[in-house]
């Protein structure tokens, strides 16, 4: 069996398990191992991203709104035959080069963070007297969209603004340091300290906040540790795999 | 008398023995017992040199432990020298048009810390473009031209006399920029940050525990942002600057030791620190650059230069 011979096993039959003439093969082919390695990896990380990431319908539905009035797009859409390409086969092409996948598991995780804590930052309530100055300023759509998604406004929980965030990341944390939790390596080490110095600066910042709940400083420290912390998970999953 | 001076003659010989024969034998037997380590060790040396055409460049990824060095020369070619502690790594070099890949490679992955130091020393044009990656060793670059990005987890980061946008990362390495001229971005976690006698025209800084220090001239129109969570943050002016300051922390303390050289702001703007911070804002000179000074719960020094 050749290594393309195995891409097929994986098209048509998945990851697991994998027959014996492709196992006997895999003992053999460092690559082989590496890409199913790759693409294990590439799925546990997807399975983790958390379910928040996808946007409300509103979202989508404003946006259609938006396309639709300026001519973008019409209702209902073409449709476009398309090839028919099976997932597989997309998956494969994009993620055939390692480096790319590995890549990808850090950009998956740092993105999802980084759009976690944005997200989080939007949907941070204002307080009551800014509330009403502030509403207005958004520009009202031209044709009414209903929103029925929208939750109304909830009573401001000052230290809980970055919850989500911080526990998407704290559900991260301990499978990160887990994949180099057997490392001496001065870098680990080194990655474990400052992550040691980041949940301290974050614990910091959110007592402060819990007492100041309208410092603006603050929280652009907050938010910025809690990015600083994403991207220091990131490198230790990236840094683990290369490891093991 | 005789028994005890024959005695104290053997115990004087033991003595002498000890003090003599046994530092040699030991000595002796350390280096026989390193030497096998040596020689699985050998030090290594890699050298390769590419013409280039125009503005190279140089892509390094150091996985390794170890120095890179960059320095430039006049010749339209990109020497690249590499020293490896062993055989268990090993040098990646490639070239395509002017492009230069230089990546040091762990080819064993049981091998230690030790075996797994690479030294890179890079000598290139003087407008040569970097994208240096390492993990440990310093990354040091002087004399060079063009946009350079340079990442490390631990190790330091020293430049000199380099211009261009310049963007430096790490996670706990320092950073030392000397002359340097362009734009600077630096991001650190626990990396102190030094900026000497710059030419920089937009300066954005943040570490979250390490201290920064700008000891230079502002440029006129030129943006700087510099801010730390914990640490200090300094900043060293002379009295033919002109900027405008604004230094706000949440719970740090801000030393203003310019009172005499710091005037209210000149451009009819009232500027109100949060009243949830502690703020200081003025004006030295006409005020043509901004300087923004931030920290959570560091201090910010504001001082002038002799």
């Amino acid at each position: 069996m050749q290594c393309k011979d195995v891409e097929l096993v994986l098209e048509q039959e998945g990851l697991e398990p994998l027959p014996k003439e492709a196992r006997a093969h895999l003992a053999e082919c460092r690559d082989c191992r590496n890409y199913i390695a790759d693409l294990t990896s590439l799925v546990d990380a997807a399975k983790k991203l958390p379910p928040e990431i996808t946007p409300p319908d509103r979202v989508w539905i404003s946006l259609r709104a938006q396309l639709e009035e300026e001519g973008i797009i019409r209702t209902p859409a073409d449709v476009i035959p398309v090839e028919p390409v099976s997932w597989w086969q997309s998956v494969s092409a994009f993620f055939s080069n390692r480096v790319l996948a590995t890549a990808m598991v850090g950009i998956l995780i740092a993105a999802a963070a980084v759009f976690q804590i944005r997200s989080d930052r939007t949907t941070r309530v204002e307080p009551p007297a800014q509330s009403a100055a502030v509403r207005p300023v958004i520009a009202p759509a031209k044709k009414p969209v209903t929103e029925p998604n929208v939750a109304p406004p909830t009573v401001p929980q000052p230290s809980g603004e970055f919850d989500r965030t911080a526990r998407d990341l704290n559900d991260q944390e301990p499978v990160a340091t887990g994949m180099i939790l057997t490392s001496t390596s001065p870098i680990d080490a080194s990655l474990r300290d400052n992550l040691k110095k980041v949940n301290e600066f974050i614990a910091e910042c959110e007592k402060h906040l819990k007492e100041q709940p309208q410092d603006e400083l603050t929280r652009e420290y907050l938010s910025a540790a809690y990015q600083q912390k994403a991207e220091l998970l990131s490198a230790m999953i990236e840094r683990g795999r290369s490891i093991n | 008398m005789c028994l005890r001076m024959m005695e104290m003659s053997a115990a004087g010989q033991g003595s002498w023995w000890k003090r003599s024969i046994l530092p040699v034998l030991s000595a002796g037997l350390f280096f026989s017992s390193a030497a096998p380590a040596r020689a699985a060790g050998t030090v290594q040396r890699v050298e390769k040199q590419f013409n280039v055409t125009g503005r190279p460049v140089v892509v390094i990824h150091n996985v390794a432990n170890g120095r890179i060095e960059v320095k430039s020369w006049k010749n339209a070619q990109v020497d690249v020298v590499g020293t490896q502690s062993s055989n268990k790594i090993g040098f990646e070099i490639e070239q395509v048009g002017d492009r230069i890949d230089v990546t040091a490679i762990v080819l064993e992955p049981t091998a230690q810390p030790l075996e797994l130091e690479a030294d890179l020393q890079l000598t290139v044009p003087e407008e040569t473009e970097l994208q240096l990656k390492t993990e440990t060793g310093l990354i040091y670059v002087e004399q060079v031209v063009g946009d350079m990005k340079l990442e490390s987890y631990a190790g330091d980061v020293h430049l000199k006399e380099v211009s261009g946008y310049i963007i430096v990362k790490t996670t706990s390495g320092s950073l030392v920029c000397t002359q340097c001229a362009g734009k600077l971005d630096f991001s650190s976690i626990g990396g102190n940050a030094q900026i000497l006698q710059p030419q920089l025209n937009n300066v954005n800084l943040m570490t979250t525990t390490g201290n920064v220090l700008f000891d230079g001239d502002f440029v006129r129109t030129g943006l700087y942002s510099m801010k730390s969570g914990k640490g200090l943050v300094e900043v060293r002016f002379s009295s033919t600057d002109s900027f405008d300051l604004k230094a706000q922390t949440a719970t740090g303390v801000v030393d203003n030791q310019a009172v005499a050289f710091l005037k209210p702001d000149s451009h009819g703007v009232k500027h109100i620190a949060s009243k949830w911070t502690h703020g200081l804002f003025g004006t030295v000179g006409q005020g043509l650059a901004k300087v923004e000074l931030s920290s959570y719960s560091g201090t910010i020094r504001i001082m002038k230069r002799d």
